[in-house]
């Protein structure tokens, strides 16, 4: 590549002979005979290599060439002064010249001279390439880490004995800031890896491999993640570390259990529903014969089955709605002890319609506590329905009686007790009473009942407790805390988030 | 509400004729639901047939011994024993493994589960179905 050169020189027939030996030297070369000339030249374009006489007409030659070398330090500029004048043009110019000749110029020293101008260049032109490299390089390295950092996964990068070497922003917050400890600890607190690890796989085999997990946080959330695993090479060839991206998808699999339980639901509770449908038919039957012959007996009897058979199915509808379509709590300060008063009327009336003994003793100042009063009356009534079902399916007692209490714990509790002389549960049925569909009540039951009442209380932050002995009855008690505990709030601020909170509410009586 | 007693409802208007009712069947209805016992009891009553009724399997078996029915009408899922459990039951006992048995039951694919069952028919039911069925069947 031949590179330019700008030779000022004053005097034409110098810089005409020497022209013609710069270009044999491989240099495109330009000559300007003033400042002014120079300047045209700069002005179009900017050479690679100065060569200079100093010794310009109008004295311009000195402040020129320290103009220019201030603007473009980097382009080799060389001295050829006029005999005698090269010390002095040493002292002006000093270091900041590349090189220096004098008149007559000896070609041997103009070829040196013009090698190392080249050289320099060359060196030159390298260096501004690696910098740029390198700072594109800086910049890639950046983009890169703030991908790393922002992916909307969790990453980790792993050596063979799964020790975690990197982790980005996100697993950060969730599963903690150590590098160093071991994946299965941090990821599922074991003690050691996890059968069918992926990690493990694409070290064996150097592929892809995936998998779906169950992981914990260090706040003790599960989440279902997906993860992904690739393998990293070093310059060897050998996988060093393995990557492992892992995808949270908790919101799906929640939303898919729903989905499979709202499924398992309708089937199962079809039967039910069919059974309701039919004992309707039965009142509708009753009442429609009964108007037929004027037999008001007939009549009001068919009223009280209808209107029994109806609440039923209001009953099962709202169960199913409730599962259905979680809606967010609406917590407010209540009175514990106007809540349970509006309880015990509700179902004291159901126990005494069926001649079942119903004994209340609801401290005065059992005090406030911060509940949703629709979900939790709905709750409680259903432990209190459960109490006079257990006396109707109880053959042997001759007298059935439940008593509903409740009192202040303490400061921070309030405690509801709900005990019966019924028929009570064994122990399979006590353990399985608050699973989804689990019913002991043959037609009658949903098996959500419980399920949901549950669901309500321990969204309360409360704890129910249940003793029962089969043939003797049930003790259910229910504590809930005055206020909402920081653990509840959270909970349920992700559960809004679900699900979006709804507004649709209805007093409680 | 439970048990063998019959539902308490007015007598007289809806039997027919005393002479014809010495000769009446017994259907005897198995259900744990009593709105659903006391609605087939009823409707069969009002049809001129004489009832019992059992809430559970357990129950049915003895009740049937002592009553002797003619017919009996079968739910079939109901705590403590299981309907199919309960026809098993019933055929080994030889005086009577011969009572027809309806099944009526919310179950889908009922029809399977007892296949002696001499009808299978759903919740809700159709009540002309029913009684012919049960006119068709009955000893």
């Amino acid at each position: 590549m031949a590179e330019d050169l700008l030779f000022i020189e004053p005097d034409e027939n110098l810089s005409a002979a020497l022209s013609v030996y710069i270009r044999r030297q491989q240099f495109d070369v330009r000559t300007a005979g003033t400042a002014d000339a120079a300047h045209e030249h700069l002005k179009n374009h900017i050479p690679d290599v100065v060569l200079a006489n100093p010794g310009l007409p109008d004295d311009e030659g000195t402040r020129f060439l320290l103009d220019f070398k201030s603007k473009h330090a980097e382009i080799p500029l060389i001295l050829l002064t006029d005999p005698g004048n090269l010390e002095s043009a040493m002292e002006v110019f000093g270091a900041k010249i590349d090189d220096y000749l004098q008149k007559p110029v000896k070609s041997i020293a103009l070829d040196i001279s013009l090698q190392h101008a080249r050289q320099n260049l060359r060196l030159a032109r390298k260096f501004s390439r690696y910098a740029r490299q390198l700072e594109d390089l800086h910049e890639a390295h950046n983009l890169y880490h703030q991908l790393f950092d922002e992916v909307p996964c969790y990453i980790s990068v792993q050596d063979r004995q799964f020790r975690l070497t990197a982790t980005n922003r996100l697993f950060k917050r969730d599963f903690g800031n150590e590098v160093g400890d071991f994946c299965y600890k941090i990821y599922k607190h074991r003690d050691a890896p996890c059968p069918e690890c992926p990690v493990a796989k694409t070290f064996e085999d150097g592929r892809r491999h995936q998998a779906e997990e169950v992981v914990t946080s260090r706040h003790g959330r599960q989440y279902n993640v997906m993860t992904w695993t690739a393998p990293i090479i070093n310059e060897h060839g050998e996988i060093s570390q393995v990557m492992e991206m892992a995808t949270n998808i908790t919101q799906v699999r929640r939303l898919q259990d729903h989905l499979t339980s709202l499924g398992l639901m309708l089937g199962s509770m079809s039967h039910g529903v069919k059974g309701m449908m039919t004992a309707l038919d039965g009142g509708v039957y009753q009442l429609e014969t009964g108007i037929r012959n004027g037999d008001a007996e007939r009549i009001q009897h068919s009223y009280e089955r209808i209107a029994d058979t109806s609440s039923r199915i209001r009953k099962m509808v709202l169960d199913i709605l409730y599962y259905a379509k979680s809606r967010g709590m609406q917590y407010q300060t209540t009175d514990a002890a106007r809540l349970a008063k509006s309880l015990a009327d509700a179902a004291g009336e159901m126990a005494g319609k069926q001649g079942v003994g119903f004994h209340t003793d609801i401290a005065a100042d059992a005090g406030e506590f911060e509940v949703d009063p629709d979900w939790f009356y709905q709750a409680v009534l259903n432990f209190l329905e459960n109490a006079v079902d257990a006396c109707l399916m109880d053959p042997d007692k001759p007298q059935h009686r439940i008593d509903f209490t409740v009192v202040s714990q303490d400061a921070d509790t309030v405690r509801l007790e709900i005990a019966d002389n019924g028929i009570g549960m064994d122990e399979e049925a006590r353990r399985k009473m608050f699973t989804l569909f689990f019913s002991s009540k043959g037609s009658k039951g949903t098996g959500l009942g419980m399920y949901i009442a549950n669901h309500i209380i321990a969204q309360h932050g409360g704890g129910i407790e249940v003793d029962s002995v089969y043939g003797r009855g049930t003790r259910v008690k229910i504590r809930v805390p005055r206020h909402r505990t920081e653990a509840a709030r959270a909970i349920d601020s992700l559960l809004d988030s679900n699900t979006g909170a709804e507004n649709g509410k209805k007093g409680f009586h | 509400m439970q048990g063998n007693a019959r539902v308490s409802l007015p007598p007289g208007k809806y039997h027919i004729k005393e002479k014809e009712r010495v000769m009446s069947k017994k259907i005897m209805v198995i259900d744990d639901d009593p709105a659903v016992v006391e609605y087939l009891t009823t409707l069969f009553e009002d049809n001129g047939y004489e009832t019992c009724s059992a809430k559970d399997a357990l129950e049915g078996i003895d009740i049937a011994k002592q009553e002797k029915p003619d017919l009996i009408t079968l739910d079939l899922e109901m705590p403590g024993e299981w309907g199919p459990r309960f026809y098993r039951k019933l055929t080994e006992d030889p005086a009577l493994k011969n009572i027809p048995v309806v099944v009526i039951s919310g179950l889908s694919g009922h029809q399977y589960a007892i296949n002696k069952a001499v009808a299978s028919i759903s919740k809700p039911f159709d009540r002309d179905e029913l009684l012919r069925v049960v006119k068709e069947n009955i000893l």
